[in-house]
């Protein structure tokens, strides 16, 4: 049942957050962990919440939390990534995100975290593949966001 | 710099830069719903009490998508605040009485076509189409000769980011080329053509300026891989010669021809300076009022502050009421 509570709070939660009421959005995944603190999702939700806060040194505790619970949670790892560039931990940042790519291909954001690191780490070349395999996935959503909304318009 | 979100390294010192050669701040914004091309709500355009400019970009844009949008809205920042900084900075903006001339104009022409079709168009759509057609070379000719200009000079200052750059241009130049498209059989063809020709102009210049070795993806996208080993000349040429309006590439070479004589002067790699940025402006607006001049709407529009734009905009509907009155006179009713 507190199981079931939880998940339902993330979900509130995530609401406010994407309409950026983080302080709402902070409430409810307190609430949802203090229920449920072997959820990574939770942990992961409150990550990324707390950098879109500025909160990186927080958010990363929380990536690694994430973490500690699902070691292949590809979204944690991408967070990381993006909380350990966001402290300027530009080495590991690139790990953090070489993972999240090695689990989910898909992630532009992750690709692009590991691009601006490695440009950053004076890796140009390798820099520059991670930003074409970013550039990449994100022409493919933009494309099929274009289709879409086409679709809709009749 | 207001923001939580990463940035490429070039991009971040080009806000910077902008920031600090303009004095004034630059805030990122994601939405939802934000237009693709990204907006600029600048401090020398609007009232903004606080001294930041907002660059807003579609959420969905996380990586370099973003970032060439956040580079082309600075270079249009610096070409603003360049002329602001200089006391000159001014837009196409229209009074009553320009209103009047455009409207009047559209609807001379509006009547020679009606004449020769079959099914003409009801009496007050045509009333409608005048102001409404004459809105939008006003907007065009305040974005079109613009974009041009920072696309060549992102392209030239932004290496890295050309690839992005390649893709914003086909996608724009997809998006323009549809304008007006549903309107095809109502406005006058004298005006559809012009309209087209424009964007044809601004694409020829843009497929010479931004080379194709260099910008060819070495991305593996299916949805891409039509355009293969083809230069991107050709890409935006097949597009032109594929629309029914073929006719838009003869007037639209006229007009590259313009764009061409006025961009060739520009020094793309000179020191990024204001007096640099100024020079882009003045480029710019000559190059308007020579298309202006081309397209016979000289005394259509006016260069104003663009505070003078902006209430013009808010008077539109009594300047079309007006200029209705002065076209029909009594022949057209208080509705």
């Amino acid at each position: 049942m507190a199981l079931q509570e939880a998940v339902e709070l993330l979900k509130k939660g995530r609401a406010y957050a994407q309409r950026t009421k983080f302080r709402e959005a902070f409430a409810y995944y307190n609430k949802a962990l203090s229920l449920d603190p072997k959820n990574p999702e939770g942990w992961y939700l409150r990550a990324s919440a707390l950098i879109e806060t500025g909160n990186n040194e927080e958010a990363l505790a929380d990536c690694d939390k994430a973490l500690a619970l699902n070691q292949n949670y590809a979204e944690a790892w991408s967070k990381k990534g993006l909380a350990l560039f966001n402290l300027e931990r530009f080495e590991e940042a690139v790990l953090a995100s070489t993972r999240a790519t090695s689990l989910n291909a898909n992630d532009a954001m992750a690709w692009y975290i590991k691009g601006v690191c490695l440009d950053e780490l004076g890796k140009s070349d390798e820099a520059q593949e991670a930003y074409g395999k970013s550039l990449e996935l994100e022409i493919i959503l933009d494309m099929d966001a274009e289709r879409k909304k086409i679709q809709r318009l009749g | 710099m207001k923001t939580e979100m990463p940035l490429s390294k070039p991009i971040r010192r080009f806000l910077s830069q902008t920031e600090e050669m303009l004095g004034t701040e630059i805030s990122l914004l994601r939405q939802p719903d934000a237009d693709p091309g990204g907006t600029l709500v600048d401090v020398y355009t609007y009232d903004i009490e606080k001294n930041v400019n907002v660059i807003i970009f579609p959420a969905q844009y996380v990586g370099l998508l973003k970032d060439f949008i956040i580079a082309k809205q600075c270079t249009n920042l610096l070409i603003k605040g360049a002329a602001s900084k200089k006391g000159k900075y001014q837009v196409l903006s229209y009074t009553e009485d320009s209103v009047y001339r455009g409207m009047r104009q559209i609807y001379l022409d509006a009547l020679k076509d009606e004449a020769k079709k079959e099914n003409r168009l009801p009496v007050q759509k045509l009333i409608q189409m005048l102001f409404i057609l004459f809105t939008h070379f006003n907007d065009d000719l305040n974005e079109v000769p613009w974009n041009a200009i920072v696309n060549a000079s992102v392209y030239h200052r932004m290496p890295k980011i050309r690839k992005t750059q390649l893709y914003h241009v086909m996608k724009e130049s997809k998006n323009d080329m549809d304008e007006m498209m549903e309107q095809e059989t109502i406005i006058p063809r004298r005006y559809f053509v012009l309209n087209k020709a424009m964007f044809y102009a601004r694409d020829m210049f843009l497929a010479k300026t931004l080379p194709a070795d260099e910008l060819m993806p070495v991305l593996n996208i299916p949805q891409m891989k039509k355009f293969n080993h083809l230069e991107v000349k050709e890409m935006l040429t097949t597009r032109w010669t594929h629309t029914a309006w073929y006719q838009s590439k003869v007037f639209g070479d006229t007009m590259l021809e313009i764009v061409d004589r006025h961009l060739d002067r520009a020094e793309w790699n000179a020191e990024p300076t204001l007096d640099h940025y100024f020079e882009l402006y003045q480029l710019g607006v000559n190059l308007t009022n020579h298309l202006v001049s081309y397209m016979t709407m000289k005394d259509w529009f006016v260069w104003e502050e663009p505070r003078r734009l902006i209430a013009a905009h808010k008077e539109k509907e009594e300047y079309e009421k007006v200029a209705l009155k002065k076209i029909f006179g009594d022949l057209l009713g208080d509705s």
